[in-house]
């Protein structure tokens, strides 16, 4: 009798297992039914463009929604970025630079099937400008303020024409409204009117190639493809944002083919999954740096023998090569690549230990000194922190690591670092040099900016204000080089360290990914075999 | 009959039912400091943190007087006491809240989540009990043999396997190597879901939770046995000629329960707050996850309403091995009924 019970406990295991097994090979099939599947690592923000940040999130954003321009994303050989046209099918810009006339393309249809014209623009600018319209959102207005500073005023000119004038010439203020903060993208106003900011953000309705499904916080964003785009339509039905905040588990996922991509896989092992049949892909030329800022309101960071001791005594090889593995490039310049302005190989300075010593000796601390670092517990940037920590004890400074949780590391970062701390770390970047503005004009310091080390000259200053009234690039660029070889070359205000080439990994089915010079993707021409 | 047998006279059923009934009562009416203490603590942790959350919602480039409406908006300009006592009133009537970081109810946010990871913890803690009941006997039948020593090694590897060491080990196997069960998540994400699927998906973070609760069971119903058995009354039993079987089931077992229902129910309320590795290692999307990722995103009402979601699980627990206890071990009611006389 018991043997009798053993042997049906051990036939029902067998067929339970085979069928595990038939699922396993389901799960497989329906992959290349062309859904496409990305291993993120965290959970993105509120899908409001008007209020939402962060780069992760600004991939679901650019699919579901339009602006007025976007950036072509799909050439991986592009050194930077190029707008292309969306919402609006033309634009003249008047002599002055301060009169921008938009062409609002025809049969552009919401997924809500609202039509989009001037008014809809007119209506989107009213809600994320301090327009006094019944619709202004005051929190948009917030997010939004580095784009409508500039801007004097939005007029519908007809039915499919809007103008926008600008209170000064800026040739970078309309790439400005694809940076991923804030976006000025356009959204149905009779979807906002029917739901309400609040739910708005939570089930989105824009014009772009797919069209919002379902969110399970946490577990999934499905997005499937929208077969009344105006544009080419996306070769993919469906598109998945999934966050698996652990990096093993994101490894897992994508080797056992439960997801199509994965970003920010463990740097040694990416050859490792090369050889394994999967697509490494990265790019010279993502806009942004990791840098350090000094504290100019500190007594010690004021003397420039220390900043520039400090920028010697960094091994940028050491990281870029040694912790990064060949995904990092070592950077000491305050221009971004993957922006128009980017100068390669910019290097005031050679890696110097005994120099920076000397420096150090030379500016009243021969027996070295205590530094306090405020560093952010997110990602990998401890690993390269400690590196820098290793460095700096070579030439007698002591740096403090004060690890600070994300959220808290950032409330403080923006309010400017207090005079008794020493230098704190960001890693960031646009696809247009104003980044590098904001990071260091006088008038951008805290709360009005991100010059958050209260670096101030005014010399440079009147450089930016000259290159933003180029429109030729080159003339700008140009200006913006002078700048910043003064704000490194000359003043060491800033330690950058390195870029990073952003590595992904993608399963063998997807085809015509491209990894562009930017921080988001055009999930719209990936095929899935 | 002596005076002492008399003071607690041998109860009746119907008796024996009242008692049962005191003695919850009793225990219900000592979680009532117990959920105030855990509610007064999970919300000043919340709150005694540092940073600001408005720095997220206004964004960046926000002004302070947006961020003062925001604060306002969420009360977070209040006193800390009247902020506690208007949450505390909420969450009586069943509202948790809206998620500072996703504008979702909190409701909404936990309560599935919470569902998800009772279903991992829940299975988990079946699969431990019944692994860990017939090692731990099949070890005991047999003390010092060499199939104790091996089902006792074994446990002893699996109790001190870390979770997560232990998830990632398993995943190697079952699902990169053989390819036979899922890596991630409840469901096919790409699929519909269904019974089926969450039962494939579960497999897997099922083993890796299971594992150390299954050893301490094992473990737990091996020295209680052998403890009950090495009594003078099974003696007596062996003596008559009794069978080991009869004696094991009949005689032993139930006097060998209480220490073993009580290290159960323990292993159930770690499993409850603790599966948060295996949560994380297989995508599993429970309520430690949630609450993971509500502390990096400083969601206030969100990690309020997550941790006093597991505490009240834990209280649950606890008060039904309590019960079971009781209910097996008569001289836990007595003591109850004579400490009530």
């Amino acid at each position: 009798m018991r043997q009798i019970k053993l042997k049906r406990l051990l036939g029902a295991l067998a067929i339970a297992g085979s069928l595990a097994f038939a699922g396993g090979a389901a799960t497989d099939a329906k992959a290349e039914g062309g859904t496409f599947v990305w291993g993120m690592s965290s959970e993105m923000s509120i899908l409001d463009p008007h209020v939402a940040c962060g780069w992760l999130t600004t991939n679901a954003i650019h699919s579901i929604f339009e602006g007025l321009v976007m950036l072509d994303l799909t050439d991986a050989s592009a050194t930077t970025a190029q707008l292309k046209p969306a919402i609006a099918k033309s634009w003249t810009v008047s002599d002055d630079g301060t009169i921008y006339t938009f062409a609002i393309r025809e049969n552009v249809k919401f997924h809500d099937g609202t039509i989009v014209d001037a008014d809809v623009v007119k209506w989107n600018y009213d809600r994320f400008m301090d327009s006094g319209a019944a619709h202004a959102f005051d929190q948009a207005q917030a997010y939004l303020g580095y784009y409508t500073r500039w801007i004097k005023s939005v007029e519908v000119v007809d039915s499919m024409t809007v103008r926008i004038t600008l209170n000064e010439t800026n040739y970078e203020w309309l790439q400005m409204g694809v940076v991923a903060c804030g976006m000025p993208m356009i959204v149905s106003p009779t979807a906002v009117a029917e739901m309400g900011n609040e739910q708005f953000a939570l089930t989105p309705v824009g014009t772009g190639p797919f069209k919002f499904v379902e969110r399970e916080q946490n577990i999934k964003l499905v997005m499937d493809r929208n077969d009344d785009y105006w544009g080419n339509k996306a070769k993919i039905e469906r598109l998945i944002f999934q966050p698996l905040p652990d990096q093993a588990t994101r490894l897992n996922a994508i080797r056992a083919g439960e997801v199509s991509m994965i970003m920010e896989a463990p740097w040694e092992e990416l050859e490792n999954l090369k050889n394994e049949g999967f697509t490494v892909t990265t790019n010279e030329n993502i806009p942004s740096i990791w840098l350090l800022f000094f504290n100019f309101k500190n007594p010690i960071m004021q003397d420039v023998r220390v900043r520039k001791a400090i920028n010697m005594a960094i091994d940028r090889d050491a990281i870029a090569d040694g912790i990064l593995k060949g995904t990092g490039r070592p950077e000491m310049g305050m221009l971004s690549p993957g922006t128009y302005a980017y100068k390669p190989g910019y290097a005031p300075i050679k890696y110097d230990p005994e120099g920076a010593k000397a420096l150090l000796a030379e500016a009243g601390y021969p027996d070295g000194l205590e530094l306090d670092f405020d560093i952010y517990e997110y990602g990998y940037n401890e690993v390269w922190e400690k590196s820098i920590q290793r460095d700096l004890r070579k030439i007698g400074i002591n740096a403090k690591l004060n690890k600070i949780e994300w959220i808290t590391y950032m409330g403080k970062w923006l309010q400017g670092m207090p005079g008794e701390l020493h230098m704190n770390e960001i890693g960031w970047g646009w696809t247009i040099p104003f980044w590098t503005q904001v990071m260091s004009r006088c008038d951008y310091h805290p709360p009005n900016g991100f010059n958050v080390g209260w670096y101030c000259n005014p010399e440079v200053d009147k450089l930016f204000d000259e290159a933003v009234k180029q429109k030729d690039k080159a003339k700008a660029a140009a200006l913006y080089q002078q700048a910043n070889d003064i704000i490194i070359g000359q003043d060491f205000a800033y330690a950058v360290k390195f870029t990073y080439k952003n590595p992904l990994v993608l399963s063998p089915s997807v085809k015509h990914f491209v990894n562009p010079p930017a921080n988001w993707y055009d999930f719209s021409i990936i095929e899935m075999e | 009959m002596p005076e002492y047998q008399r003071a607690v006279p041998p109860p009746g059923v119907a008796e024996n039912r009242l008692t049962m009934l005191r003695f919850i009562t009793g225990r219900l009416v000592l979680t009532i400091p117990v959920l105030f203490g855990v509610s007064v603590i999970v919300f000043l942790l919340a709150h005694l943190a540092p940073g600001d959350v408005t720095t997220i919602l206004a964004g960046p480039f926000a002004t302070e007087a947006v961020k003062e409406k925001l604060r306002i908006s969420f009360g977070l300009d209040q006193a800390l006491t009247i902020q506690y006592a208007k949450w505390l009133g909420h969450i009586l009537q069943g509202d948790f809240g809206a998620s500072i970081a996703n504008r979702r109810d909190v409701v909404e946010l936990v309560f599935p989540k919470f569902l998800n990871t009772a279903i991992l913890a829940l299975s988990s803690a079946l699969l431990a009990y019944i692994i860990g009941f017939f090692a731990g006997i099949f070890a005991a039948a047999r003390p010092h043999s060499f199939s104790d020593r091996i089902v006792m090694s074994v446990t002893l590897m699996l109790g001190n396997a870390p979770p997560y060491w232990l998830g990632l080990l398993i995943v190697l196997l079952f699902s990169l190597s053989w390819r036979l069960l899922p890596a991630t998540g409840m469901t096919n994400i790409m699929g519909n879901g269904g019974v089926w699927d969450v039962f494939l998906h579960l497999i897997l973070p099922m083993l890796a939770t299971a594992a150390a609760p299954a050893s301490i069971v094992a473990r737990m119903v091996r020295a209680s046995m052998l403890e009950v058995l090495s009594q003078n009354y099974i003696r007596v039993a062996r003596a008559k000629g009794i069978r080991r079987s009869v004696i094991l089931k009949r005689h032993a077992l139930r006097n060998a329960l209480p220490p073993i229902v009580t290290i159960c129910g323990l292993q159930l309320g770690y499993l409850l707050g603790g599966v948060l590795f295996v949560e994380v290692i297989f995508a599993w999307p429970g309520i430690g996850n949630q609450l993971w990722q509500a502390i990096q995103a400083r969601d206030i009402p969100t990690i309020q309403g997550a941790t006093l979601v597991i505490a009240l699980a834990f209280v649950g627990v606890n008060l039904a091995v309590d019960v079971i206890n009781a209910y097996l071990d008569p001289k836990i009611r007595a003591s109850e009924r004579a400490g009530a006389s």
